[in-house]
């Protein structure tokens, strides 16, 4: 019975995805909004960390949203659920719902970065704060797949 | 099956399944102490943000070292790549949505910021991926692989370090039970003393981590599985997964890497192709076509 239960109880837990009309929260700093339900093709517009989509249907790991853009997006961009993120990853956010964004404004914080700044002023952020703006364009991807008969 | 109650299990399960929801949305720093006590892994425990911002300090601190200064840097400044950077960056990304859309359980598939790839302008054989999707690879093992999907193979490698967690669980056990503290403490302004010990906390866990990805290396078994996931993570983006070995043989023949760097962190490039010749068998091999071969000769040509 312990194994009956302990199967019930992880399959329960695991396998409760949203469903059509659920809102999911953008937790990545940025993404891809796309028109078919894969990572690689063209984008049907961009959302950000912060921003409520609502959920119009669900295919595997990709949700079919509505909000700021509409199109797929992947579950792994997103927080299941309504939760207030503050725009910058760490900041403090409003109320939480879930012990992972209630974690996230604890820890490793931009407070506790820009305390290692003070610290160590001959590091230079310009590197990667220059390096991380940079993004790649699915729709070019998906040239540069077909271009190398990749999959 | 009944409980001694007489009630089927599935009320029984559905109910403990409800307590446990139920407590869950009671959040407190005492439940969540008492629920991470058990393990106290780095892995497990901290989020995407707190794993970015250990990496983005990681790749500043070595990024801002004279021996790791890296190719078409003036690009970036201007907020694009250079043309080889960004032929290295769109190889990347093909593999990085190959392991999210294939991302098991427990990976780490999205980091926050997106994955990003720099050329080091080194030409020794080496590698590095920082957790937050900040990887960086040096010229001199671009140059090595004779193909795109050879080259394939060095970033799947460094893009399963990064989905296993590799460089967030070499943190310290030690060195996390101070930040769980400061982090369950924390509620809503850290006092001096709390920003003090949890600053502390993140540059020793920078040490962990420069420590596993430059000087001392994973643990033997760490690079198996790092080598067993990116060739799946390359296989499954539709490239030929004997790449792998070959770009193995060719390191093999030069030395293992040379001395340092490479060759101390990672096993021997003969023992790495005996543990991954097994695991190509499983996949079909596929003929590499003429425009990736080309492509892939024109990106690397001004290295």
């Amino acid at each position: 019975m312990r194994y009956a239960l302990l199967i019930l109880f992880v399959s329960a837990v695991v396998f409760a995805a949203p469903k059509a009309g659920d809102t999911v929260t953008i937790r990545v700093l940025s993404a891809k909004v796309m028109k078919t339900p894969k990572f690689i093709g063209s984008s049907a517009g961009s959302v950000s960390r912060g921003d409520q989509l609502t959920v119009k249907e669900v295919q595997g790991d990709w949700y079919r949203v509505e909000g700021t853009a509409a199109g797929w997006i992947h579950k792994t961009n997103v927080t299941e659920g309504k939760v207030t993120l503050s725009s910058t990853p760490g900041g403090q956010g409003g109320k939480v719902n879930q012990d992972e964004v209630e974690l996230a404004g604890r820890g490793f914080t931009p407070e506790v970065e820009k305390k290692y700044r003070e610290k160590n002023p001959n590091l230079d952020f310009a590197h990667v704060d220059a390096i991380e703006k940079t993004t790649i364009d699915p729709a070019e991807l998906e040239a540069f797949v077909t271009e190398g008969k990749l999959q | 099956m009944k409980s001694p109650a007489g009630k089927p299990t599935t009320k029984l399960a559905l109910l403990m399944l409800a307590m446990t929801l139920s407590c869950k949305a009671q959040l407190t720093p005492e439940s969540l102490s008492k629920s991470w006590h058990a393990y106290q892994d780095a892995k497990k425990d901290l989020t995407p943000e707190n794993e970015y911002y250990v990496g983005r300090s990681v790749a500043t601190n070595l990024l801002s070292r004279a021996s790791y200064k890296y190719i078409e840097a003036d690009a970036f400044k201007t907020g694009e790549l250079g043309p080889t950077t960004a032929y290295v960056n769109a190889v990347g990304n093909v593999l990085a949505a190959a392991a999210m859309e294939n991302h098991r359980k427990d990976d780490r598939p999205s980091p926050i910021a997106g994955w990003h790839f720099v050329i080091i302008d080194d030409d020794t054989i080496n590698a590095f991926a920082a957790s937050g999707g900040f990887i960086m690879v040096n010229k001199g093992l671009v140059k090595a692989a004779k193909t795109e999907d050879e080259l394939a193979a060095v970033l799947a490698h460094e893009v399963a370090h990064t989905v296993r967690g590799h460089a967030i669980g070499s943190i310290k056990k030690a060195r996390m039970a101070g930040v769980y503290k400061e982090m369950l403490n924390n509620t809503v302004q850290l006092d001096e003393a709390q920003l003090g010990n949890l600053t502390k906390a993140f540059e020793g866990a920078m040490d962990d981590m420069i420590d596993s990805m430059v000087v001392k290396g994973y643990s033997r078994d760490t690079e198996f599985e790092a080598d067993k996931v990116g060739l799946k993570i390359m296989a499954d983006a539709g490239y030929d997964p004997r790449a792998f070995i070959k770009l193995l043989e060719t390191l093999e023949a030069q030395g293992g890497g040379g001395k340092g760097g490479f060759s101390a962190t990672h096993p021997s490039a003969k023992d790495r192709i005996k543990k991954l010749e097994p695991e190509v068998a499983k996949y079909d091999g596929k003929k590499i076509p003429k425009a990736r071969k080309e492509r892939f000769a024109a990106a690397i040509e001004s290295l």
